[in-house]
């Protein structure tokens, strides 16, 4: 492995080599790709990176969270002598095992679910935290909240799966998708619903978790009888959209706002009309996130087979990225977007394969493979679009991308 | 070819509704889509969204046009048409049927159900007799008006034939008198034309950028004229394949078209409530006849077409005088009146209010809604009646105001389609048996006040809808029981419409509770009621209690360290906490303090035991805590769970405390 990491800083020069920048490899613990890949991704995520150490500094002796755990992983990476090297997050798979009863195992897990699950989590410990902080209390108070947050991130989990709004759920063998996306619980702007009790007013500013992934869409719904439009906002922290083979992401971005027909055993609860109606339904992007995170489903159920299989159609993701699934009243629909980690999937289904991830870094292309750590080209980025054809075999696909928006760095 | 006696191959679950209404409704409640007039007698149909279509007499000056009810649809009646002269009426509806009726006398002759969802809209061909279905389902039927008006319960069969290639729902339809051209219009936003004689398709015309809302085709089949949600008006001509104008005279979706005799003059409804008239061949020569109130949904020319009929969201129908001169020979003059004035209402059919709201009170029994002017009413939905109208008051403060600390499983819900509550019972998630209460708490005007007998809402409820049923193979009751039918404590309304329906809303059977005795309903009901209701209303199986487990445990200031197991116990959902209390005092305290008697033999010592020592009731000597709150006696288990617990996941728990006066005396 030595000879490995002193190759790699060899290949990048070392008067190349960035300041103050450390690749590090993370030592897989049983089937913990699926976390490791994430995590370099996030941790090459600069905005976010920033606020975990903000994070460290300021809470020199918190109670052990998650995010104090990752907290203290990012500030061990970025405090390493070396340059290069590999460490065990240790401390931070032994708190997930013990956070969520599903990752309590040695089996196969999905990224997209952790990465999900691991957002969600450390937004609720934020908000527990600063709760707990402006009613006062002391360490007690604290713990008891720390507490609460669990539970509520077990709650807003299985929100978030309810709220996930999919066509090809309803019908499986639906070929206009649109996607889906995956919504949080914290309502923001729906003033529809009434607050509920306990330290609302703290909820309704946002945390920086928000203020790097949490974007807004908006879902128009046109009743086909009286016509009438009713439009709902949901924020999201990452967009979820289906794979169509020799597509590119733009195009599957269009589909997840194309319109879609609600009708026969899906019709629209009208209440203007009393009763249930055809409608049209279309979601488009109303607040572009800094970090925008898209999740390609990759993984569809298929009814004949019983089973979740891997869908390994070639799906382009450009270095650069605008959206154009915009709504009218879009805040910022001009954000430009650059690429800036993918976490990939390689192997041929779901319960088998492994996890890998690319990060950019100053300019560099670095591969992460759980403790490895390779220079690549920007070129070898193609390799991880898919497969053309159709026949079932195993493949190297981009599974989710990281996209930072080019003004977040100012 | 079909024929229109489907046989349902795998049933699909059944479900139960009903409608609290007046035995006669003599107004529209909701809006009205479609109308029809019979120029020989000036009878005016309308067809109507509360699921009733009604007669009017149009010529009559007086307020009270009304002449009759056509009943039998159960969802709102989408298009209505006249044929055979008068005699006949076929209608649409989002029942997913189309039926056929007595236009004079007004009773349903027979149902087609070809259709697998909503019927949007119908067209007559009046030369050869032919009427033509469509919906949603994206299906063309056309049907022999002649057979149509054949069919009998024995003979029912009939063959149709079907236009196909639609690949979206169809919302309009029209066929010139001669039937040989037949256009449908859908949310392809393309008009398709097909020769109904051969069912041959003709030609795709593309051109509105919205769904199809209303087509006319002239008379000698070469144009036709659309309304779309795109805003337009557009003609086209069949011989050329084209749209030839464009018309733009509304700001929103045109729903309603109607043409003069010659084919002279548009008159166009809209969602922007206008109705405009526009010439044809110089569309700039265009006139709002008048302002609605609400979305223009159909019009229809009046007898001497002088003037228009239109109805909108709302349920009054009017008549409004047309800006064209010499009425008399109109289809030879061809002038507007320049000194038109906008909206000169010529005659008015008042229409009532629709509930457009309702909220299903926590004793879930009661139901308060607000209709289109802002009226609020409480309605019972176990004694099927409207119970109270309360005026123009404040409908949330009315609900908070009759809300009480009480939790009853849902057994019903509401739906407000037509404009009158229909309640659903239901089956799977909302269970029409989950609903056991105490009789002087669901029924206190039936209760005496020593009993104790519980009830349950939905099976009672089942019995009275079907109180008049008796199917062929049960018992013939005996001359005790002549009397006692239904369910022995009220009777419903025996005109309230009871509807059995596979759950999504194909209608299987409708009938009103009285005519259940009736020999054909008899039979129907008996291929039609579900097991789960003849179990209960036949068979009088008792529909099963629903039972809570919940933990007791000693109260932290009891401070009895050696008792720290908890005591898991399971009890039906509706009993008091006072019967809790009792089991504490009884068998939990009990057993500890009688040392002498091992658990096994010592209930009905240690029962005595308490009978004994205590006239005080067990409520006054033990106090149940749930969630550091102290429950009210009289208070049962689902309601602290659903108020106090508040939890799902977790089972209800309890602590239990001796008060401070009866230990006290205790020691004495």
């Amino acid at each position: 492995m030595g000879a490995n990491v002193s190759q790699l800083e060899k290949e990048i020069g070392s008067d190349l080599f960035p300041p103050n920048e450390h690749y590090f490899g993370l030592v897989n613990f049983g089937n913990t790709c699926y976390s490791n890949s994430v995590l370099q991704a996030l941790y090459f995520c600069k905005p976010f990176r920033d606020k975990v150490l903000e994070y460290k500094a300021k809470n020199k002796r918190p109670k052990e969270t998650l995010l104090s755990c990752l907290a203290d992983l990012f500030y061990n990476i970025a405090t390493q002598k070396k340059k290069v090297g590999s460490i065990a997050p240790k401390k931070f798979i032994a708190r997930l095992r013990k956070e969520k009863e599903e990752f309590d195992n040695y089996m196969q897990q999905d990224a997209h679910e952790f990465l999900n699950f691991l957002i969600n989590h450390i937004n609720e410990i934020i908000l527990a935290e600063r709760n707990a902080s402006k009613s006062g209390g002391g360490g007690g108070n604290a713990t008891s909240s720390a507490g609460t947050a669990a539970a509520a991130t077990k709650s807003s989990s299985t929100t978030s799966t309810s709220t996930t709004v999919s066509n090809s759920s309803t019908n499986g063998t639906c070929s206009n998708s649109t996607g889906s996306i995956n919504g949080i619980g914290i309502g923001i702007s729906d003033a529809t619903t009434p607050t509920q009790g306990g330290g609302s007013p703290a909820n309704s500013e946002p945390t920086w978790v928000h203020e790097i992934f949490q974007g807004t869409l908006t879902s128009e719904t046109r009743c086909l009888n009286c016509e009438t439009v009713s439009s709902k906002d949901e924020h999201f922290f990452d967009l979820q959209v289906d794979v169509d083979q020799n597509t590119s992401i733009t195009h599957c971005l269009r589909c997840f706002s194309n319109t879609e027909t609600l009708c026969s055993d899906n019709k629209f609860k009208c209440d203007n009309c009393c009763s249930y109606q055809e409608a049209q339904k279309r979601m488009r992007v109303k607040k572009l996130p800094m970090i925008l995170a898209l999740h390609l489903k990759r993984f569809k159920y298929m009814e004949q087979f019983n089973r979740h299989i891997k869908v390994s159609h070639r799906v382009v993701f450009p270095l650069e990225l605008r959206l154009f699934n915009t709504s009218d009243d879009a805040v910022n629909p001009d954000r430009l977007y650059d690429l800036m980690a993918v976490v990939i999937h390689c192997g041929s289904g779901p319960n088998r394969g492994h996890y890998i991830s690319i990060v950019k870094s100053h300019g560099l292309w670095l591969l992460f493979d759980d403790d490895m750590v390779d220079k690549i080209e920007a070129s070898t980025i193609e390799d991880f679009y898919g497969l053309t054809s159709d026949i079932q075999k195993s493949s190297e696909t981009g599974y989710i991308l990281f996209y930072q928006s080019r003004d977040c760095n100012v | 070819m079909l024929t229109h006696n489907k046989s349902c191959g795998g049933r699909k679950k059944m479900q139960v509704s009903y409608v609290i209404r007046d035995a006669e409704e003599k107004q529209h409640r909701n809006g009205v889509n479609a109308m029809q007039l019979d120029p020989n007698n000036g009878k005016l149909y309308s067809a109507g969204r509360d699921a009733i279509i009604r007669v009017w007499n149009s010529r009559s000056e007086s307020n009270d046009k009304y002449i009759q009810s056509m009943e039998h649809h159960n969802d709102w009646v989408n298009d209505i048409v006249l044929c055979c002269n008068g005699r006949n009426l076929i209608s649409a509806s989002c029942d997913t049927t189309v039926k056929v009726w007595n236009a004079h006398k007004g009773f349903c002759m027979s149902t087609l159900r070809t259709h697998r969802d909503y019927v949007q809209a119908l067209a007559y061909a009046k030369d050869r007799e032919q009427v033509a279905s469509a919906g949603l389902d994206k299906a063309i039927f056309l049907w022999d008006v002649n057979t149509l008006t054949a069919l009998t319960a024995s003979n029912n069969t009939v063959t149709t034939s079907s236009l196909n290639g639609c690949k979206d729902s169809i919302y309009s339809l029209a066929m010139n008198p001669a039937g040989t051209v037949i256009v449908s219009g859908s949310t392809e936003n393309i008009l398709r034309v097909w020769d109904p004689r051969t069912c041959v398709r003709n030609m795709k015309l593309r051109g509105h950028t919205e769904n199809v809302r209303a087509l006319v085709v002239s008379a000698d089949g070469n144009q036709v004229v659309s309304g779309s949600s795109d805003g337009t008006i557009k003609i086209w001509n069949l011989g050329q394949q084209r749209c030839v104008q464009t018309i733009h005279v509304h700001k929103e979706g045109v729903w309603s078209l109607l043409m003069t005799d010659n084919f002279q003059y548009i008159i166009s409804g809209s969602r922007d409530r206008n109705i405009v008239i526009t010439e044809l061949r110089n569309p700039s020569n265009s006139m709002v006849v008048c302002e609605e109130k609400a979305p223009v949904l159909s019009l229809c020319f009046n007898t001497d077409k002088t003037g228009v009929w239109s109805t909108t969201w709302n349920s009054d129908i009017r008549c409004w005088k047309l800006p064209l001169y010499d009425k008399c020979t109109l289809n030879s003059s061809g002038g507007m009146d320049a000194q038109w004035t906008t909206g000169t209402e010529l005659a008015c059919i008042k229409g009532g209010a629709a509930i457009k709201k309702c909220v299903v009170l926590n004793d879930k029994r009661h139901i308060v809604t607000r209709d289109t002017e802002d009226n609020v009413a409480i309605y019972d939905a176990l004694r099927v009646v409207k119970k109270e109208e309360l005026g123009k008051v404040d409908f949330e403060e009315e609900i908070k105001k009759r809300n009480k600390q009480v939790y009853i499983p849902n057994w019903f819900t509401v739906d407000l389609k037509t404009g009158m509550p229909t309640i659903v019972l239901g089956q799977d998630e909302v269970d029409c048996f989950a609903a056991w209460v105490s009789i002087e708490a669901g029924l206190p005007e039936c209760s005496d006040p020593q009993s104790e007998i519980k009830i349950n809402y939905g099976k009672l409820l089942l019995e009275a809808l079907l109180e008049y049923w008796t199917p062929p193979h049960s018992l013939p009751p005996n001359d005790m029981e002549q009397d006692i039918r239904g369910n022995g404590f009220f009777q419903v309304p025996k005109h309230t419409p009871v509807i059995f329906s596979e759950v999504g809303g194909r209608t299987v059977c409708r009938l009103l509770v009285r005519d259940a005795a009736g020999e054909s309903e008899s039979t129907l009901l008996h291929e039609t009621v579900p097991q789960w209701v003849t179990d209960v209303v036949i068979e009088k199986t008792t529909p099963k209690f629903l039972k809570i487990p919940f933990f007791l445990t000693p109260h932290p200031s009891m401070g009895k360290p050696e008792r720290t197991k908890k005591d898991r116990l399971v009890a039906n959902e509706f009993i008091q906490c006072r019967k809790v209390c009792e089991h504490v005092l009884d068998k939990v305290l009990g057993a500890e303090t009688t040392p002498s008697g091992g658990n096994a033999s010592s209930s009905s010592q240690n029962s005595d035991a308490i009978s004994e020592g205590s006239q005080v009731p067990a409520e006054d000597r033990i106090e149940l805590w749930c969630n550091d709150v102290v429950v009210d006696p009289n208070m049962d288990l689902r309601t602290v769970r659903h108020f106090i617990w508040k939890q799902q996941q977790t089972d209800l728990t309890f602590q239990y405390k001796t008060k401070p006066n009866f230990s006290y005396d205790g020691k004495l």
